[in-house]
C-alpha cells in the first residue's frame, strides 16, 4: 500500500480496515459458491450435449437460443459499469462528492441496464420452450446467471442507498469513501464473475460447427 | 465533511490511478471485442478455447488488481482472495475429474 494511503487506515491488528477485510473474505466465499454454479452447468452440459426438448417434443440446439449479440453488448455495460465504479470510489477517496454521485450514477444505469437485458433473454428463452425444469441444462443455466443477476440486482440496490445516503452529508471522509470502496469491491466481484461466465457459458457454445460439445445436431444456422 | 481533506501525495497518487482505470477499461472493451471476433475465426476449438480462457483470466486479474485495488492493497487481501479462488478451482477440476463423460455410461441418463 502506498504512504499516502497507509495515513488513512485505521489502526487494527492487520492494518486493513475491518469491513474491507470481511468484504473480501465474503468475496472469496462467493468465489467457491460460483465455482461451484459454474462447474455444475459446464458438467451438465457435457452430459446433455443435445440441448433442450420443448413441451411439444422439439429438440433445441442452444446455440440458436442464444444471442451473441445481446449477451456481447451486456458485457461490455457491465466492463464500463466496473470502470465508473473504479471512478467513483476514487472521487470519494478525493472528497469529491459531486463526481460521486455522478459516477455512481452512472453505475446504477449500467447495472439497470444489465439487468433489463437478462429478464429480455430470460423472457425469450421461456419462450422459446426453455424453462428451468423441462432440462438439466435449463435448471443449471437458469440458477448459474440467476443467481447472478440477484447479485447485481443487490449491487444495485446498495448503490441506490449510497447515493441517496450521501445527501444526508454522513457519506464523508475516511469512512465514508470506506463505505464506497466495500461496495465497490462487491460491484467489482459481480463484473469479474460476469467476464467467466461469458466466455465458458456463452462464447463456447460458438466453438466448431456444433459447438465444443459436439452434440451432432445442425450446424449454427445464425 | 467531518474529516480533514486528504494531502497532496494522496491526490497526486489518485490522479495518477484515475489513469490507470481509463487505460484499463479501454483493454477490457478491446479484449471482449477480440474474443467475439475469435470464436468465428477458422482455428480448432480447443485452441480457442485455450486463448479465451488465457483472456478471460486476464481481465479477471486486471479488474481485480486495478479496479479492487488488490495491487495497491495489503498483501494478506490477495491471499485471502487467491485462497477462495484456488478452492473454486480445485472444485472445477475436481468435479470435471471425477465426471469425466468418458466413464459414465450415459444409458442412465437417456
Amino acid at each position: 500500500m502506498s504512504q499516502a494511503a497507509d495515513a488513512h487506515v485505521a489502526p487494527t491488528s492487520t492494518g486493513i480496515d475491518h469491513k474491507k477485510l470481511i468484504m473480501w473474505l465474503f468475496l472469496a466465499s462467493d468465489c467457491m459458491f460460483f465455482g461451484t454454479l459454474i462447474s455444475t452447468h459446464l458438467l451438465y452440459r457435457k452430459l446433455y450435449p443435445t440441448g433442450f426438448t420443448d413441451a411439444q417434443g422439439h429438440q433445441h440446439f442452444i446455440q440458436n437460443l442464444f444471442n451473441l449479440e445481446l449477451t456481447s453488448f451486456s458485457t461490455f455495460i457491465l466492463l464500463m459499469s466496473s470502470f465508473l465504479m473504479a471512478l467513483a470510489v476514487s472521487a470519494m477517496h478525493k472528497a469529491e462528492i459531486k463526481s460521486f454521485r455522478r459516477n455512481v450514477l452512472g453505475v446504477i444505469f449500467f447495472g439497470l441496464i444489465f439487468l433489463g437485458c437478462q429478464v429480455y433473454e430470460f423472457t425469450h428463452f421461456y419462450h422459446q420452450g426453455l424453462t428451468i425444469q423441462n432440462s438439466v441444462l435449463g435448471s443449471t443455466f437458469y440458477v448459474l446467471t440467476g443467481t447472478h443477476g440477484t447479485h447485481v440486482a443487490i449491487g444495485v440496490l446498495w448503490l441506490v442507498l449510497l447515493y441517496f445516503y450521501s445527501f444526508t452529508g454522513k457519506l464523508g471522509g475516511h469512512m465514508g469513501a470506506l463505505d464506497v470502496e466495500v461496495a465497490g469491491l462487491y460491484w467489482h466481484f459481480v463484473d469479474i464473475v460476469w467476464i467467466i461466465i461469458f466466455t465458458l457459458v456463452y462464447l463456447v457454445e460458438y466453438l466448431g460447427p456444433s459447438g465444443i460439445w459436439g452434440s451432432g445436431l445442425p450446424a449454427l444456422t445464425q | 465533511m467531518s474529516e480533514a481533506a486528504p494531502s497532496k501525495d494522496f491526490l497526486a497518487e489518485e490522479v495518477r490511478r484515475y489513469h490507470h482505470f481509463i487505460t484499463l477499461a479501454l483493454w477490457l472493451a478491446a479484449i471482449t471485442g477480440a474474443e467475439i471476433v475469435l470464436i468465428f475465426l477458422p482455428i480448432p476449438p480447443m485452441a480457442v478455447l485455450t486463448v479465451l480462457s488465457l483472456m478471460s483470466a486476464g481481465k479477471f486479474f486486471a479488474v481485480i488488481l486495478w479496479f479492487m485495488h488488490l495491487i495497491y492493497d495489503k498483501k494478506l487481501l490477495f491471499w485471502l482472495f487467491l485462497t477462495g479462488l484456488l478452492l473454486a478451482f480445485a472444485t472445477f477440476a475436481s468435479l470435471i475429474a471425477l465426471f469425466g463423460v468418458e466413464r459414465i455410461d450415459t444409458k442412465w441418463f437417456a
